[in-house]
């Protein structure tokens, strides 16, 4: 289309002579995307763990409280003769202890070394994880077990999923909601914008301007809204990750998340895709309605 | 060029603005379009530029019917025409050359193209050297004279002129309509919409009545244009000289119609419309 660069600049112009109004939809469309970006992260991690802990092959058997090492040891033996279980190693409650220590920080634990509320337990690895169930439902049944606290991963991985899902069908109504917020915000600012300019859409429209080219500076307009949130959500969905990354490795060490880096270029791509995408359609949406007017209406003399 | 067959417009509020109106303007033709405020000048103007369609009758236009036209044809259907308004209709924002770029920035005009031709045009009316002014610092008739810069620099077949001089200085308002005389000497036809009777007295062109919504008279003047050139806007130097135009004032009074008042009834809105309609080569 001849004079395409001249239309480009002036999509421009309209985002910088209507910045007030172009800030608010960046602003929020970079929530919606942070929060889109943000929970499917989330999904990806999880799916991540799950699966990590689906190749995994230990469960945690707690022993009663009040059983001394000698008698923990013994229902050790029993469970050692459960069919399925490749084998029992004993984990102390001291062993345990120093674990959380390690992890937590000494200040914490000074106070309570002596009186060390954790149990003593059995890592328990089994030969075929298909009988899971009813291996698990064997060891319950032994004098000394507490049944009601067999620790898995496999239980945390199946509480993880339940959460992940609930976080995809939130996020999902939070991201549709923001999504139609902005969308809006956006086709409002370009109707400003093309409020402020009606005097030379008439004139355009008189000298005969097509209609994709009186669109044209305000599809560009709202394309660039749509960019410039996309960069800035991506740094800023960057700089949380990592916080929350970090928090949470330091708290817990069973799971590395996915490093940023590896996902920044589909988080980019996707966020720019998005952004221009939605940008385009409030673009779109606000002007059809100046294209239908002739000059003197749209100036209403 | 421009045909009206039995055109009536009534507007959806019960306004007859025009009745049954059929008439012909050849290329090459000037004509003032005169009547009252109300009388349907503007339905008139608004017709032919398309942005109101009959309610019955037909228009034709470059052998084009309009109630044919498909609406994405409506734009190139008003590349033939150059559009002066009464009240200028400049940007304010921006210098005489860049609105007379605009209208050509508009239809796609490449950089080279512009700036070569819109330097042409603001010499043909004799603003070379305010090019770079902004309109505001112009007067009434230089600012007419831009917008009109701005009607001719696509070149058009039809100048729409409506009320031109209605916002300039009388003294002005002579120099504005020679200055259309001028383009229509060089072949583009030239609608004047007005209501200034001397100026209409004064240049003995065709003029064509409306009162309530009909052709009331049609009075062919005596300084018809009837040769024809091609506008060559090339490397030459064109200036417009006012001295080649000679006074042709045969027109009586008898002969126009001076008995129109009264009768704003029709309009929704300022009947001042200043359209240049120039004639259409590319067609």
């Amino acid at each position: 289309m001849k004079g395409f660069g001249y239309l480009v600049k002036e999509g421009f112009k309209n985002v910088w002579s209507n910045r007030i109004m172009s800030i608010a939809s960046i602003c929020v469309l970079i929530s919606c995307l942070v929060l889109t970006g943000a929970a499917a992260l989330f999904s990806l991690n999880v799916s991540k763990m799950v699966e990590e802990v689906g190749e995994s092959n230990e469960t945690i058997v707690y022993i009663q409280p009040g059983y001394s090492q000698l008698e923990a040891v013994y229902v050790g033996k029993e469970i050692e003769k459960v069919d399925n279980v490749a084998s029992a190693q004993f984990y102390s409650k001291e062993q345990a202890f120093e674990q959380y220590r390690k992890t937590l920080g000494d200040s914490l634990f000074s106070r309570i070394e002596d009186r060390n509320p954790l149990p003593d337990s059995f890592i328990v690895v089994m030969h075929d994880l298909s009988k899971y169930e009813e291996t698990v439902a064997k060891i319950q049944q032994i004098e000394g077990v507490d049944k009601d606290t067999i620790l898995n991963r496999k239980d945390f991985a199946d509480k993880l999923t339940r959460i992940s899902n609930l976080v995809t069908i939130i996020s999902i109504g939070v991201v549709a909601a923001l999504l139609i917020i902005s969308l809006f915000i956006i086709a409002n600012t370009i109707r400003a914008t093309m409020y402020s300019r009606r005097f030379e859409i008439s004139i355009m429209k008189s000298v005969g301007a097509t209609n994709s080219f009186v669109r044209m500076p305000f599809l560009v307009e709202g394309m660039v809204i749509g960019l410039i949130s996309a960069i800035i959500a991506t740094g800023a969905l960057a700089l949380v990750y990592q916080g929350v990354g970090m928090v949470v490795e330091n708290a817990q060490s069973m799971f590395s998340f996915i490093p940023f880096t590896d996902v920044l270029p589909y988080v980019a791509v996707s966020f720019a895709v998005f952004g221009v995408f939605v940008g385009f359609c409030g673009g779109f949406l606000s002007i059809r309605k100046y294209l239908k007017m002739e000059g003197n209406e749209i100036l209403g003399w | 060029m421009i045909e009206f067959q039995n055109v009536s417009k009534t507007y959806p509020n019960g306004t007859h603005a025009l009745n049954n109106v059929s008439l012909r303007i050849d290329k090459g033709e000037f004509v003032f379009i005169v009547g009252a405020s109300g009388a349907g000048k503007s339905t008139f103007l608004k017709l032919i530029m398309h942005e109101e369609t009959p309610t019955s009758g037909e228009i034709v236009i470059n052998g084009n019917k309009l109630s044919k036209l498909k609406r994405r044809d409506i734009p190139y259907l008003r590349r033939h025409m150059g559009i002066v308004f009464q009240d200028f209709r400049l940007i304010e924002k921006m210098t005489v050359f860049d609105n007379v770029a605009f209208a050509m920035r508009a239809v796609g005009e490449s950089t080279a193209t512009i700036k070569k031709r819109v330097p042409y045009v603001l010499d043909l009316v004799g603003l070379k050297d305010k090019m770079k002014n902004k309109p505001s610092e112009l007067s009434g008739g230089e600012q007419q004279r831009v917008s009109l810069a701005r009607a001719l620099v696509n070149n058009p077949e039809i100048i729409v002129a409506d009320e031109p001089t209605g916002n300039v200085d009388p003294e002005l308002s002579h120099e504005i309509i020679e200055l259309l005389n001028e383009i229509n000497s060089m072949g583009t036809t030239v609608l004047v919409v007005t209501h200034e009777h001397e100026l209409v007295r004064e240049f003995n062109q065709r003029v064509i009545t409306i009162d309530k919504g009909r052709v009331i008279s049609d009075n062919r003047g005596s300084r018809r244009y009837s040769g024809y050139e091609t506008e060559d806007y090339g490397d030459e130097d064109y200036s417009l000289s006012y001295s080649e135009y000679e006074e042709d004032m045969d027109l009586t009074d008898d002969e126009l119609t001076d008995d129109y008042s009264g009768y704003a009834y029709d309009d929704d809105e300022p009947d001042n419309p200043d359209v240049v309609v120039v004639p259409d080569d590319q067609a």
